[in-house]
């Protein structure tokens, strides 16, 4: 599902979709759709600085913000879990919308954590030190999972 | 903000700082590490790679650790603090070595967001076969 260049970004998704980039747009942004797939939300009109929440059920729940928002092409926002759950690693979830052939669109989900002040983020960098050393075989394996 | 104090996010701080982040991958490749071998940031570790990487620092290409030694101090005591890095004293020397499960946190919620999207992106599936047009 992910090829080697996307080695370090800790989650890519791929899809291909049915339906035109307009319609994935509308049930990524619209509040009430976004409720029936990902969670209960207060989400306004998807525009870059808005905040919003993610009520999960089972899961924390996430406090957003939208860093980037390009209708039917781009979704981009933060992805903070509530500090009283405790893990409150910072991560940007982006949404990649493109039109297929057909009338169709792929979609790309990217789940990564905040860039670091080194450039690169943390899990992709603990991921490269741990893969160069044997003794972590066992923990390459996690993360390559 | 106000923030929780809690073990993971002093995990996740501890990392954030990129020199201390390298601090910690130098522990990594090394099965066992002084400070002053920190410090000199060069040599330490075996084979060919590092050959070449000697000769890349000696050409100027890359740079090895600008910390000083209480700088790298402080570092280390922030990763022990996280229990990143466990140390062994010898007299007046100290040795470092990495402690990985510490980084167990950071594997849950990788894998809990790897179960999590692919279920909800089917739940999106089922949304877009739903709507109107």
């Amino acid at each position: 599902m992910t090829g080697a260049a996307k080695d370090q970004e800790p989650i890519v998704l791929d899809y291909d979709l049915d339906e035109a980039p307009e319609k994935v747009w509308r049930a990524l942004t619209d509040p009430a759709l976004v409720a029936a797939w990902l969670a209960p939300n207060d989400i306004a009109d998807s525009e870059v600085g808005e905040r919003f929440s993610l009520q999960r059920a089972a899961e924390p729940s996430v406090e957003c913000e939208v860093l980037e928002s390009e209708p039917a092409r781009r979704l981009s926002y933060s992805w903070r879990e509530t500090p009283e759950h405790g893990r409150p690693l910072d991560s940007v979830v982006t949404f990649e919308i493109t039109p297929q052939p057909g009338g169709g669109s792929h979609l790309r989900l990217v789940h990564r954590e905040l860039e670091t002040a080194g450039g690169g983020g943390l899990v992709s960098a603990l991921q490269r030190a741990t893969n160069d050393n044997c003794k972590f075989k066992g923990w390459s394996l996690a993360w390559a999972a | 903000m106000l923030e929780a104090a809690n073990p993971q996010a002093d995990l996740f701080r501890a990392l954030a700082d990129p020199t201390r982040r390298a601090v910690f991958e130098r522990i990594v490749k090394s099965d066992e590490i002084s400070v002053a071998e920190l410090t000199r940031g060069s040599g330490v570790t075996q084979g060919a790679i590092s050959q070449h990487l000697k000769l890349l620092k000696q050409a100027g290409l890359i740079a090895g650790f600008s910390v000083s030694q209480p700088a790298i101090s402080q570092h280390l005591a922030a990763l022990r603090g996280v229990g990143l890095v466990s140390e062994r004293r010898e007299g007046r020397f100290a040795y470092y070595r990495a402690q990985p499960q510490a980084l167990a946190p950071l594997l849950d919620w990788m894998d809990r967001y790897r179960a999590f999207w692919p279920e909800r992106i089917e739940k999106l599936k089922d949304v877009l076969k739903g709507m109107d047009r």
